[in-house]
């Protein structure tokens, strides 16, 4: 019981033992412990926070002051061939929210203002902050509204006071200057999505980033996006800026200069859309056959990119996804379709290498040619000819696109002996025609090079002699990309090489100091001879310059042009004749003995020589023609 | 007042007094700088107004320890009827903030009644006790004293003030003690007390305290809201290292992440700034400051002085254990400030008088007792 009682009975019982000092000193011993005891406590306290866990609450204390913003890097510019600008970066406000800053007290008052000066439902404002809370991004800028014009920029500063934790973000946004016929190529920037974040983060991509989505911008997303800096502030309790502590500048992107030529895409855009008044799309896309690089590249429909980096116009966003006619899609690397006609070059070279045909082979068309059944011969069926074209030697056969003269050399007939279908579909595969081209540009399809082995596994049927008819004039099963005909022309033009189509032809740093200048990537060779290569060229000749043939809607006074026409059937019958609608083709380069262009023209429903041949013409027109 | 009872001033404790200021408006000083819109010091800038506080406050003290202490004897009652009646003003005049009357204008100057009821609790205590030498050790007797303690507890919490009304049953118990108490009154009452704390949390506990409490065991549940306080002194301490950030630098106090710093939370301001050795250096001017005042009480010629020495250290002893017990995250957000070192007229006033009083036991003690 204790050192410091004094009651009587107690007394009693022990006065002799313990006299009233013992009582008192034994009380001050009493409080002196108890001073010392609570001091120790505290000190006890302080020593682990300040020694033991010192450094990891000064990490704390340095999380509240300073903060590091990130400082957007200027993208980097393209150019065409001859330093036009396609794209430039102008600056563009946001609003955005610092969620941490805004008091919680007055949290509502600033939402609700924000949201009516940004005419923005409160709610949707509301949203935006709740998934920053949550997501754990309270001090850095959660973007509410982009794209703000200048009035709302300013009255939004002006009223700063009334808006605790919201900030006016100054950001370079791409505006595409050279006309909607490049929107395919350039593609456009957006924001960066959810899934790109998460795979992206680690690479220095910000919650607010910009990102290429699609075209060059997506392809060249590396180059051009350059290096963002940060800086380090410290700020006061109420977010304020005090002082920068660090800097760490920003990297530009890399410019980008392409081999397009400005005047030829706006030349090649416009024949484009009035020649093929008739189809639903088309694409045209011409290039130096030697090195692969591109000259012009056009598709249509087209569309204004700048739709997507602006983002005002949610309903014209919209209505692009919406159309049936994909306004999005490039065709030119994305469509895939039967080549009909243009494939005769492929199956012309192929037989003359094989020996299967010499220029003076002489096949006559009657108009048709009937085979029987392989079981049944009382079964017949006829393969019939445009016309009834006579006799021809493979020159006229190619110029005058004969059929007959085609499914002779494909699947012979009578004494005749063709390539048969799997030689023949060996030499289309040699032209690249089953593989992407490797052009610098996303979502490139492959084409289709069908063969009996195909036709068993893809369709568990077996393949007939019909089969080996229709792909030796690039019927049937057989579909093919605009760019990929191209390559494969190109591979004409050039002697045999299958050149890497390319759109970037040079990389430079902003003081323009080249960084990865261009090299013609060369990714095959035809196993063609030069001679029999030369037999197909002065067929394609004779298709523009002889008088009545296919391609002589390609003829350009003065110039030697090489082409090839296509109408390719689909399986549409057209409302207007009740026949087969076909799907119009064009291929061609010049000048014959030094070729500087090639070209190939596809549009949707309509007749190669009518509506392809002339704009391919005037393409290589325009452009050997142009500055001189 | 004849010279030669000043030869027993206590220059120790008062050395010790002293330094506690200096720690005071230093830390007052960092924790209002960045608030002042000038780089200037104004006459109305808190540390300022704490000086002239200081000036009066001394001067206070040594009037009080120029005084015998016997004197009091006769105005206890008065004293401690008056701390009474201004806690019962309170309710009339008062000065409302933060959701609770805790202030009474008297025009020039603010008062919190509640400071003053401590030292007026401490002089009825001592006198109760003192007149009853002998017989403190009656269940009577203590039944009494303790309504002494018990009123203006009760007056303080309703204000409401939960950490100021604790004080009071402490500043008895600690004064029960020194006057001899049943030590089995004391234990009975104390478990008494623990059980009822249940009762004690649900009844009397306002939501905004129970808030609190909640609060204190996870300040994370609202980092923004009512934990803020509680994590940023959190930081503020405990990044202040072994030597602090220096005076002035401390980033916590500095960008205003610490609230009410001034006041409840100097301590964290000093913490940061001065780190664990500066928190050591104060501790020690306390335990010197506290050990002067047991010598008061041990050296006192009569009881009256030996117990109103004791309230007054256990009135400073449990300031300071509570105000850095909430600063170092050992207990919860009271609102008691630290004696002689918060911003705060009245408690800095009653604190030097107290200290005061305690000059003036020992200036006027007898030969020691033992």
């Amino acid at each position: 019981m204790s050192f410091f009682s004094r009651s009587k009975r107690w007394k009693v019982r022990r006065t002799k033992k313990v006299s009233p000092e013992a009582v008192l000193r034994n009380k001050f011993l009493f409080f002196h412990g108890v001073i010392v005891l609570s001091f120790m406590i505290l000190a006890a306290q302080l020593w682990r926070m300040q020694i033991v866990e010192g450094s990891r609450y000064l990490e704390r204390a340095d999380g509240n002051r300073i903060r590091r913003v990130t400082i957007p890097s200027n993208r980097g510019i393209v150019y065409d061939r001859n330093g036009a600008p396609l794209v430039q970066n102008v600056p563009s406000f946001a609003a955005a929210a610092v969620v941490g800053d805004i008091p919680i007290t007055e949290s509502e008052q600033v939402i609700t203002l924000l949201a009516s000066i940004l005419s923005m439902q409160p709610s949707d404002v509301e949203q935006k902050i709740k998934s920053a809370q949550s997501e754990g991004r309270v001090y850095s800028p959660t973007i509410i509204k982009s794209n703000l014009n200048d009035r709302l920029a300013m009255i939004l500063r002006e009223r700063g006071s009334e808006l605790p934790g919201v900030k006016v973000l100054v950001q370079p946004q791409r505006n595409y200057i050279g006309g909607n016929s490049l929107s395919h190529m350039m593609g456009y920037v957006g924001s960066i999505s959810q899934e790109e974040y998460g795979e992206l983060k680690d690479n220095g991509y910000d919650f607010n980033d910009t990102i290429g989505k699609t075209g060059l911008e997506l392809s060249y997303e590396k180059e051009l996006r350059g290096e963002p800096g940060w800086e380090e502030i410290e700020v006061n309790a109420r977010g304020l800026p005090l002082d920068t502590l660090a800097v760490n500048k920003p990297k530009d992107g890399f410019n980008l200069h392409l081999s397009i030529d400005l005047p030829l895409q706006k030349e090649m855009s416009r024949l484009l859309q009035e020649g093929t008044a008739g189809s639903d799309y088309a694409a045209a896309m011409a290039m130096d056959p030697n090195t692969g690089q591109v000259l012009g590249m056009t598709s249509i429909p087209s569309y204004n990119n700048n739709v997507f980096t602006t983002a005002r116009n949610d309903g014209a966003i919209e209505s692009l996804l919406g159309d049936p006619h994909l306004p999005l899609l490039n065709y030119a690397v994305s469509g895939r379709h039967p080549p009909g006609s243009v494939f005769k070059v492929i199956t012309g070279t192929a037989a003359l290498q094989e020996g299967i045909a010499r220029p003076s082979t002489t096949i006559t068309s009657t108009g048709s040619i009937t085979v029987p059944n392989q079981y049944d011969s009382r079964i017949t069926y006829i393969f019939r000819d445009w016309a009834a074209l006579g006799a021809m030697n493979f020159y006229r056969g190619l110029a005058m696109s004969s059929d007959v003269y085609f499914y002779y050399l494909a699947g012979g007939f009578n004494d005749f002996i063709g390539l048969g279908a799997a030689r023949l579909a060996g030499y289309a595969r040699a032209y690249g025609l089953d593989k992407l081209t490797g052009i610098d540009l996303p979502d490139e399809i492959a084409g289709l090079v069908p063969d009996p082995e195909w036709k068993e596994a893809a369709l568990k049927e077996p393949w007939l002699l019909g089969d080996t008819y229709h792909l030796g004039i690039g019927q049937g099963y057989a579909a093919v990309t605009p760019v990929e005909m191209l390559v494969a022309v190109s591979a004409i033009a050039n002697g045999g090489d299958i050149v890497q189509p390319q759109l970037a032809s040079e990389i430079s740093d902003a003081g323009g100091q080249a960084k990865q200048p261009f090299t013609p990537k060369v990714r095959g060779r035809l196993p063609i001879s030069q001679e029999n290569i030369n037999h197909v060229i002065e067929g394609m000749r004779q298709a523009v310059e002889t008088p009545g043939a296919t391609a002589t809607t390609a003829y350009t006074k003065g110039m030697s042009t090489a082409g090839k026409t296509g109408s390719a059937e689909f399986g549409e019958i057209s409302k207007r004749t009740g026949q087969l609608e076909t799907h119009a083709w064009f291929i061609g380069f010049a000048p014959l003995n030094d070729p500087k262009i090639a070209v190939v023209v596809f549009a949707q429903r309509g007749s190669g020589s009518v509506i392809a041949a002339p704009i391919g013409g005037k393409i290589i027109e325009y452009y050997l023609s142009e500055g001189k | 007042m004849d010279v030669k009872t000043w030869k027993h001033f206590d220059f120790v404790l008062m050395l010790a007094v002293l330094g506690i200021l200096g720690f005071g408006l230093a830390g007052i000083n960092s924790a209002t700088m960045a608030q002042q819109s000038s780089a200037a010091i104004s006459w109305d800038s808190p540390v300022i107004r704490q000086t002239i506080y200081v000036a009066l406050g001394l001067s206070l003290m040594l009037v009080v320890a120029g005084t015998d202490y016997q004197s009091y004897n006769n105005f206890a009652a008065v004293i401690y009827a008056a701390s009474i009646l201004s806690l019962l003003a309170v309710f009339i005049a008062g000065l409302e903030a933060h959701g609770a009357r805790r202030w009474i204008d008297l025009g020039f100057i603010q008062v919190q009644p509640s400071e003053v009821a401590k030292v007026g609790t401490i002089l009825a205590l001592a006198k109760f006790f003192s007149d009853r030498e002998g017989r403190c050790g009656e269940f009577k007797v203590m039944l009494a004293s303790i309504s002494i303690a018990v009123l203006p507890a009760l007056l303080v919490y309703i204000q409401p003030d939960l950490g100021s009304a604790v004080l009071f049953p402490i500043i008895w118990l600690g004064m029960a003690i020194m006057a001899g108490v049943r030590v089995v009154y004391i234990g009975l009452l104390m478990s008494l007390s623990v059980l009822s704390l249940p009762a004690v949390y649900v009844l009397l506990l306002a939501p905004y305290m129970q808030d609190r409490l909640a609060t204190f065991v996870d300040p994370t549940r609202d980092p923004l809201g009512s934990g803020y306080n509680i994590i940023q002194s959190e930081i503020g301490v405990g990044s202040g290292g072994l030597l602090g950030k220096g005076l002035l630098n401390g980033t916590q106090s500095r960008l205003q992440f610490l609230r009410v710093q001034n006041t409840d939370f100097i301590f964290s301001v000093l913490g940061e700034e001065l780190g664990f050795i500066g928190a050591i250096v104060l501790f020690s001017l306390f335990m010197v400051l506290l050990f002067r005042s047991l010598r008061s009480a041990m050296i006192s010629r009569d009881s009256f002085g030996r117990l109103i020495a004791t309230g007054v250290v256990v009135l400073i002893i449990s300031q300071v254990f509570i105000n850095v017990g909430v600063n170092v995250r050992l207990l919860p957000v009271t609102g008691i400030p630290l004696p002689l070192v918060s911003s705060g007229g009245t408690s800095l006033m009653a604190t030097l008088i107290a200290l005061g009083m305690v000059q003036s036991i020992a200036m006027r003690h007898e030969k020691p007792k033992f």
